[in-house]
């Protein structure tokens, strides 16, 4: 477990390099860009080497214990967000906007107890990777529309007005932040149904009122009520920056408060 | 395609029907509707008889307010992925109402080597479940459970005998995800299961019947194998429990749900208490109770719901013409532009 926890800090100190160097970059007015990018990559692949060993030890993914949980989701919002970095150079300022949060989530990830958990049988089946990975894929687009949001937000509030002046106007953020918002509702989607089908499987129903299935539609109905709203009253970036900031919040929540408030993931798993 | 050719050319006032239908139709009255849900389905969430009607009037107002819209908006028929999505999901809407009407969901119990003959324990339908529970039989077989270290249950394997639908039988290995299905019954083993003291009770007209007693659920009652039972076709009610000072499942060590070696049943009927091995009898005014052995019992729950590869049909229907119609709607500008 030991080494494996090592690769694990080495590869957060190399994403917190990268987030370092991004933040000061737009600060600055300083861009290092290759450098933010290769750190992060760095980042990724000594993580996915870490979570690699705990998979090959442990016998199963990283699916149970909350410093799994937390440590394969720090590793699908990097990827997504080095993805989004990488092929489209014009949200690169948002890094300012994103990596703080992963800060967050990396120090809590630094706190949660390394141990291991108690695999169910139910767990036993592809679903599981592809809920799961749905879930990651939402959250991940929804984490690249929030950094779009927050550098709207930021220049609303007067803060870095002359760092992010080289990036598109709010307008054209906007649709950007949508593009991310609307395949955040395809990957939603996929994530309730796939969680049905599996719940039917391992729980002999489909839909059950578990906290975690009751969130997750909140945050897809929340979804379609932003889309609804932008489409019936064309609302300001700005308001729209704030419906991301909102359906983010809550699909964190849902993602990693539920789950640690009731006693396991689903209240069917036990 | 319009819904009403001709009617919304230029000049002509709108009949009465076409200017209900577009307010009807009305984005707002969407947004409304979807924001109407959001406290149904707190409640919904927090009270299981606020599960019907706080949900079904928002749905059914989203149903309507769809149907005009797809009926008078002309964004619909430019845009046809939309229009299947919106589609889809007034699809699964209708499934999951007549899901609602014609499900059955119940429990029952079997002591190993018994066959279900339709008996739930309990049952929950809606008003209109139409099925063959009565036709389903099946044999509880045994099962297998390994336990690893600090009673962690591992996979259930459950063995059972059930009647194909051309009247045949089969074998198969079921338990967790993976349900005994026939005639559109889904049997999943359950986390209930346990001992089962059996009996032969011979009573005083001579006749004999063979009887289990399904103690409380082990290893979650570990410290309460003990039950009333009342003897075939009597009204007498005697006290039974298993005693047995083996440890089955080892929190310490991995372990396997299995039969005590060594065990007796005391039965107890007021002040009357006799312990009884595999063999013994013990005496009533009814007849006489001896001891046959000890077997193992299986909680079943039993989930019908014709709509089940409808809905997820209507799913993959909804995700992919979504997909498809933000692909066609973003595909012409690059995300970088
Ligand atoms: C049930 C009542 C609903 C009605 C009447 C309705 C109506 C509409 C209409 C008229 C459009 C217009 C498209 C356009 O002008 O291009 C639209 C778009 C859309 N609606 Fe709905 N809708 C409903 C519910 C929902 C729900 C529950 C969702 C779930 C997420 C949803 C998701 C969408 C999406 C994703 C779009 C496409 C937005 C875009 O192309 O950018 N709608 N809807």
């Amino acid at each position: 477990m030991e080494s494996e926890l090592q690769v694990l800090w080495a590869a957060i100190v190399a994403y917190v390099l990268s987030g370092v160097i991004a933040i000061f970059g737009v600060a600055l007015g300083r861009h290092r860009e290759r450098i933010v990018l290769g750190l992060m990559a760095l980042g990724l692949v000594l993580q996915t080497l870490s979570l690699g060993m705990r998979w090959s030890r442990v016998g199963h993914g990283p699916f149970i214990t909350l410093f799994e949980i937390l440590s394969s989701n720090v590793w699908s919002l990097m990827l997504v967000f080095a993805l989004a970095y990488w092929r489209i150079p014009k949200l690169r300022p948002s890094a300012a906007v994103v990596m703080p949060i992963m800060f967050v989530m990396m120090g809590w990830l630094m706190l949660a107890h390394p141990g291991e958990g108690h695999f169910p049988p139910t767990y036993r089946t592809p679903w599981l990777f592809i809920h799961i990975g749905m879930a990651k894929v939402f959250l991940g687009v929804t984490l690249v529309a929030l950094g779009i949001a927050g550098v709207v937000l930021m220049r609303r509030f007067g803060i870095g007005l002359t760092r992010f002046a080289g990036l598109p106007d709010d307008r054209r953020l906007d649709e950007l932040a949508y593009r991310f918002m609307a395949l955040g509702l395809v990957f939603d989607t996929l994530m309730l149904i796939t969680g049905a089908i599996w719940a039917q499987d391992a729980w002999g129903r489909y839909w059950a009122w578990d906290p975690l299935e009751t969130w997750s539609f909140i945050t897809w109905l929340l979804l379609a009520i932003a889309i609804h709203l932008r489409l019936t009253f064309r609302p300001q970036p700005v308001r729209n920056a704030w419906m991301i900031v909102a359906v983010f919040v809550l699909a964190f929540l849902t993602f990693f408060g539920v789950p640690f408030v009731s006693e396991s993931p689903h209240k069917g798993a036990v | 395609m319009s819904a009403f050719p001709g009617i919304e050319a230029g000049g002509v006032e709108p009949p009465a029907l076409l200017r209900l239908l577009r307010a009807a139709a009305s984005l707002k009255c969407t947004l409304a509707l979807l924001a109407l849900l959001l406290p149904a389905i707190v409640l919904a969430y927090n009270f299981e008889q606020w599960r019907s009607w706080p949900l079904a009037v928002p749905l059914a107002g989203l149903s309507l307010n769809l149907i005009a819209s797809v009926a008078t908006n002309p964004a619909f028929r430019r845009q046809s992925g939309l229009l299947v999505f919106h589609l889809s999901l007034c699809g699964l809407l209708a499934l999951v109402a007549v899901g609602r009407l014609t499900y059955l969901r119940g429990t029952l119990e079997l002591t190993e080597g018994a066959t279900f003959e339709g008996q739930l324990n309990t049952v929950d339908a809606g008003p209109y479940h139409a099925g063959s529970l009565d036709r389903v039989r099946f044999i509880n077989g045994g099962f297998r459970i390994d336990y690893d270290p600090g009673l962690f249950r591992g996979a259930t394997r459950n063995t059972v005998r059930w009647l194909d639908e051309d009247g045949g039988w089969r074998e198969s290995v079921v338990g967790d995800q993976y349900p005994l299905t026939t005639r559109g019954y889904r049997f999943y083993t359950s986390y209930n299961k346990g001992f089962a003291p059996t009996f032969e009770f011979t009573g005083s007209n001579g006749q004999t019947e063979l009887g289990s007693v399904h103690l409380p659920s082990y290893p979650l009652h570990e410290l309460r194998q003990a039950r009333e039972w009342q003897l075939p076709g009597t009204d007498r009610t005697i006290w039974i429990m298993l005693d047995f000072d083996e440890v089955i499942l080892d929190p310490e060590t991995s372990s396997q749900f299995r039969m005590p070696a060594d065990y007796r049943v005391i039965v107890r009927e007021g002040e009357h208490r006799s312990i009884l091995a595999p063999g013994q009898t013990a005496t009533f005014p009814e007849g006489t109770l001896r001891l046959v052995g000890l077997r193992s019992w299986m909680g079943y729950n039993v989930f019908y719901d014709w709509t089940l590869p409808w809905l997820a049909a209507a799913g993959a229907l909804a995700a992919l013409s979504l997909g498809t119609h933000f692909w066609q709607k973003f595909m012409n500008k690059p995300w970088d532009s």
